[in-house]
């Protein structure tokens, strides 16, 4: 049996607004509202809500067979409700029909895990209780921002409530000979592990509307021959994962309408349930459906879902993304043991990993992934922004 | 007396460095009875007949072909910036950045605008018309200087005055249509702007402009020396006249902090010609000392992201910070939010900048190579690439705000008295020289 599981990945950080040296200690507001306004209403419009009609219709259709995933950062629930509620409204319709799973995260969809545990605790806290509030769920399933995992976080998940499965990256390297479809656990805590079966996400996020892609087009039909087609390396009748991780933006918004990817997505639950062999799953049931021992497995270095390199370079490789991380946690502390409210919000907001992603310059010049996200003219100005704003929260502590 | 004259900036039109100064220098003519028939490098085939002080805030506009001239008096403008763009200039002070530059800028604004077009709310498509590559500058100096001919055929003028070469091919022509006097200004040479050789198309232009012309008027001693060693004019020609400003005095009151710590300012392009690394090599090793000082670098430009990089590199946390471009505004707000101002600037025919930031009473440190350190005593004066001794001075300042203060009010004094009055007196002796004429 192979379990297909479809987890997205729903986030949207707090822009900030060009913020200069002289906008420092004026009481601004670092965050600019316009643009993640517009931001919020264009996603919303081309991608949560069309996205969330198809979903609801085709679980109402395959009645319980079709089941999905999200994690939904705080952040992203905030803006729902301040720019366009209706979009939480159909994630909460959505999460009525009992076959969507909610994942925990941090709130903020932060790196706090590799500078301030306390602070990825409390976050991660904040998420459990956001999803409970909004959703009815707790989580049961974790997943680290961007994916990024390491042994050591499943220390801290272990100690957390209720958390039994972790979400992370099917990387070549920590796998090696093994296959990314079985379910595993983690070195020390028994939790298990799911990762992400990256060719085949990615045919769907990165590469379905490439035509210069040998398998363009991707249908549907050849798209479950090749799910049925991993089938071939078990033999022995353990329950195989294959899972589906990627942007809920995906749809609408990184594909486009025109290309066909709601029609694409609209087609599959029916053609793979025709399959006898394929079920859709929720990452939480891996822990019923493992119909073996899981074989344990080691991270001994950081890894993730983003860039080629599948490690934290997307927000950790310049200088000026080392410089920003260590200012921003020495600043956090501050504000922390400072104790004002507003200035904690405003300075986990400042947390979000987004931030030091357009600081990235790694692939820059090419016109990369890191440029379409980012609302900056270049790394530098998201750098200058930030320190900016950083700077402003320290002086108004 | 009538001159003609020519430059590629003027405020509010053009208001770079260049603009500022050819304003203090208009206004200083028109003071003195001079009149000035000032050309731009306007779209429509205009000029502006200065004929009173008042003119050169109000900006009378003449076009040279009479039908425009009509159905310009007959149109009805809501405001300046209306009637500016009827005769086509727009506000980017293309002429201070060095042509190595431009194609940075570009892309600068090119990659800002592409991100930034779904939100409409910044006007940049202008300034992209205006800076469109390295080879535009060299079209519009060429289309500049084709238009000369005209201009010195249709005005009646005793002198022509050209600012630095994006002019001086204008002026030969004028000179050899009109067979009047030329005068060539010389604000920045190639080398200044270029911190190194430059482009050579420049340095010819720049030759041929200074040797066509019947006298040039060098910014400062600094610069007369590089237009006599490595231009070869003839010493005779060259005249001194040192820059002033046109800045009024700040009060302190007006001091607005940003920061409790000390600031210590860089403010203007970020290039190599203005020593940006040495004042972050300088600020590093302050920091070691004084880790609550602030540096801010305030301005743009094509050393920017190098310096960017570096200053993360160094680990200096939020205390070396960037503004990014500024305006006009928060370039005063900027000066009065700050302690210290440093020019390390590696070649600076004059220097604007630091006579601002003296007026606020700030403590100024200056690069000797510089001609403004010529003119000014109330600085502190080092060579730029002693970084030690800098960041000693920088330190000292730090240490003894009583020495700060007291630097800051005697500098800010000693600005007063430099006036653009006295240098027009100067101009108007060249005038009278080169022409045999008297006022």
């Amino acid at each position: 049996m192979i379990d297909l599981i479809f987890y997205f990945q729903v986030h949207q950080p707090y822009r900030i607004r060009n913020f200069s040296v002289l906008d420092i200690g004026k009481g601004k507001d670092c965050f600019d509202d316009d643009l993640n306004r517009e931001i919020m209403l264009k996603v919303a419009q081309k991608c949560y809500l069309p996205t969330n009609k198809l979903m609801l219709e085709l679980i109402d259709r395959y009645e319980g067979k079709f089941k999905i995933a999200y994690s939904i950062t705080g952040t992203a629930i905030e803006q729902f409700k301040k720019y366009c509620p209706e979009v939480l409204y159909s994630f909460r319709d959505l999460a009525k029909t009992n076959c969507v799973e909610f994942i925990g995260e941090t709130y903020y969809h932060s790196l706090s895990f590799l500078y301030d545990r306390e602070e990825f605790l409390d976050q991660v806290r904040m998420h459990r209780e956001a999803v409970k509030n909004e959703f009815g769920f707790s989580p049961v399933t974790f997943r680290n921002t961007e994916l990024i995992y390491q042994n050591f976080l499943s220390d801290l998940i272990w100690e957390e409530e209720g958390y039994k499965v972790i979400l992370t990256e099917g990387v070549d390297r920590i796998l090696d000979w093994r296959s990314p479809l079985y379910a595993y656990k983690d070195f020390s805590r028994n939790l298990f592990l799911l990762l992400k079966f990256y060719s085949l996400s990615d045919d769907i996020a990165f590469r379905f509307s490439n035509k210069g892609w040998v398998e363009y087009p991707l249908t549907v039909d050849k798209f479950v021959k090749w799910i049925n087609d991993l089938h071939l390396i078990e033999k022995g009748g353990k329950n195989l994962f294959l899972n589906l991780f990627m942007d809920y933006e995906t749809f609408g918004e990184h594909q486009w309408e025109e290309t066909g990817i709601f029609e694409f997505m609209h087609q599959l639950p029916g053609k793979a349930l025709k399959s006898k062999q394929i079920e859709f799953s929720w990452p939480s049931d891996v822990i019923q459906k493992a119909n073996y021992q899981p074989e344990s497995i080691s991270f001994p270095e950081p890894v993730s879902w983003a860039d080629m390199e599948r490690d934290l370079s997307a927000w950790r490789e310049n200088d000026m993304q080392y410089n920003a991380l260590e200012t921003f946690y020495e600043i956090l502390k501050k504000v922390k043991s400072a104790g004002d409210p507003g200035l904690i919000e405003t300075a986990r907001k400042l947390s979000t990993s987004d931030h030091f992603y357009y600081m990235s310059t790694k692939y820059f010049q090419d016109g990369d992934v890191h440029k379409y996200f980012s609302p900056y003219g270049s790394p530098e100005q998201g750098y200058r922004n930030f320190m900016n704003a950083v700077t402003d929260l320290e002086e108004r502590i | 007396m009538r001159v003609l004259m020519f430059t590629w900036e003027f405020p509010p039109l053009i208001s770079g460095g260049l603009g500022t100064a050819c304003y203090g220098i208009v206004k200083g003519l028109l003071k003195k009875g001079v009149e000035v028939d000032l050309v731009l490098p306007t779209k429509e085939e205009v000029y502006f007949p200065m004929r009173k002080v008042s003119d050169v805030d109000d900006l009378p506009v003449k076009f040279l072909s009479p039908a425009k001239e009509i159905e310009y008096s007959h149109t009805v403008f809501k405001n300046n910036s209306e009637r500016f763009s009827f005769i086509g200039i727009s506000s980017t002070p293309e002429s201070y950045i060095s042509v190595s530059e431009v194609k940075t800028f570009y892309e600068y604004f090119k990659n800002y605008t592409e991100k930034i077009e779904f939100r409409t709310r910044v006007p940049f498509h202008e300034i992209l018309n205006n800076i469109s590559g390295t080879e535009d500058i060299f079209e519009k100096v060429k289309e500049f200087t084709l238009r000369a001919e005209r201009y010195a055929r249709a005005l009646n003028f005793d002198v022509i005055h050209a600012h630095d070469w994006l002019t001086y091919t204008a002026g030969i022509i004028a000179k050899s249509v009109s067979g009047k006097k030329l005068v060539c200004h010389m604000h920045a040479t190639e080398f200044d702007r270029a911190g190194g050789s430059g482009d050579p198309r420049i340095h010819n232009i720049e030759y041929s402009g200074m040797t066509e012309a019947d006298s040039v008027i060098a910014v400062s001693k600094y610069t007369s020396t590089m237009v006599v060693s490595r231009y070869m004019i003839d010493t005779a020609k060259v005249n001194v006249v040192h820059n002033a400003h046109n800045i009024d005095l700040k009060d302190f009151e007006e001091r607005k902090r940003i920061f409790k710590d000390p600031v210590i300012l860089f403010l203007g392009r970020i290039t190599l010609q203005k020593g940006p690394d040495y004042f972050l090599e300088a600020a590093k090793i302050i920091l070691k000392k004084y880790p609550k000082t602030r540096f801010v670098m305030a301005g743009a430009g094509d050393m920017e992201k190098k310096i960017v990089h570096k200053s993360a590199k160094y680990r200096l946390g939020n205390k070396f910070l960037f503004t990014g471009f500024l305006k006009g505004s928060h370039v005063d707000e900027m000066f009065a939010a700050s302690d210290v101002y440093v020019m390390s600037s590696v070649s600076e025919p004059f220097g604007i900048a630091p006579l601002e930031a003296m007026s606020y009473g700030l403590a100024t440190i200056i690069s000797k190579q510089s001609g403004v350190a010529e003119v000014i005593q109330n600085a502190v004066k080092v060579d730029f690439w002693d970084v030690e001794l800098l960041a000693d001075e920088i330190i000292k300042l730090i240490e003894n705000p009583d020495i700060r203060t007291e630097l800051g009010e005697k500098g800010r004094q000693e600005v007063e008295l430099i006036k653009w009055d006295r240098a027009c007196e100067e101009i108007i002796q060249v005038y009278e020289k080169t022409t045999g004429r008297t006022l």
